[in-house]
């Protein structure tokens, strides 16, 4: 039987609260730093982690975050309710995007989102079911 | 270790460190939330309006050079621990950029210089870029 986390985390995110994007990842952050985690691996998680809640925040309605704490490893989840992702594939090709201006007047939406989440984590898995919703489950090794 | 002054030669330059208030100074600019370390040691630079080229590229300790002047470029910084943010052209800075750079701690500056003069006086005052040689990726 898989062994519980050391503690468990959930952080919401707003669809379009503009405003608000990268609050959830600055608490992911405070989190991690009070729970002795390497500021290597902090980084890592909060590159990964700001990448994801953007991308929430510039195309879902709404979502979350969910971060568990193991001893050898995080395990940081983002889903969301939302248009989903209509071609997994092309989404992670460095400089694809989707993205309105909006999100280009933000600093983001050049395409670059994924690409820098999987060049941080250790292992991720995106899944998407069109119309409905996104997760990303990645996983970084303390 | 000695203040960096404008103008330095190259064993100046091998001796000195760049401090905030050095690059403050550097870059003529004008403070907009202060730092709580003025003497802290700028450790590079790093200019862009792409937040997702600094979350990829920018390292620790750096400041950031650039003419995005929104609350998610302090919490790129913030995240990606910068060590302070300066913003370009003399552009406007808003309430909501502001109050962000408080609540993260980020000091925040505004200088009527451009992002290439900016980079350049910073270059010269004797801030190294983070790789000298070229690769390109294939």
């Amino acid at each position: 039987m898989d062994t519980p986390p050391l503690s468990h985390h959930e952080f919401p995110i707003l669809g379009r609260a503009y405003f608000l994007g990268g609050r959830a990842s600055t608490s992911v952050r405070r989190v991690l730093l009070e729970a002795g985690v390497g500021e290597e691996v902090i980084q890592r998680v909060c590159v990964a982690c700001y990448e994801a809640e953007m991308n929430v925040v510039l195309h879902a309605r709404s979502g979350y975050i969910s971060l568990d704490i193991f001893p050898d490893r995080l395990e940081l989840a983002v889903f969301d309710q939302g248009p989903g992702i209509a071609d997994v594939q092309l989404a992670m090709t460095p400089g694809w995007s989707s993205a309105n201006e909006e999100a280009r007047s933000l600093g983001f939406g050049a395409g670059m989102g994924l690409p820098n989440i999987r060049e941080q984590a250790d292992a991720m898995e995106l899944n998407s079911v069109p119309g409905e919703g996104a997760s990303l489950k990645l996983t970084f090794c303390r | 270790m000695e203040r960096c002054s404008l103008v330095l030669t190259h064993q100046d330059r091998e001796r000195c460190i760049l401090t905030l208030a050095g690059a403050v100074e550097v870059l003529k600019a004008e403070t907009v939330v202060p730092t709580p370390s003025p003497e802290a040691e700028v450790t590079g630079c790093f200019a862009a309006d792409l937040m997702s080229d600094v979350l990829a590229f920018a390292r620790p300790g750096a400041v950031l050079l650039t003419g995005l002047a929104t609350d998610q470029t302090i919490r790129t910084a913030s995240v990606r621990q910068l060590l302070a943010v300066f913003v370009i052209e003399g552009k406007q800075v808003g309430g909501d950029m502001t109050e962000a750079a408080r609540e993260e701690g980020i000091p925040l500056f505004r200088t009527p210089l451009s992002k290439y003069e900016a980079c350049g006086l910073l270059m010269q005052a004797g801030l190294r870029p983070y790789r000298t040689g070229v690769t390109l990726a294939t």
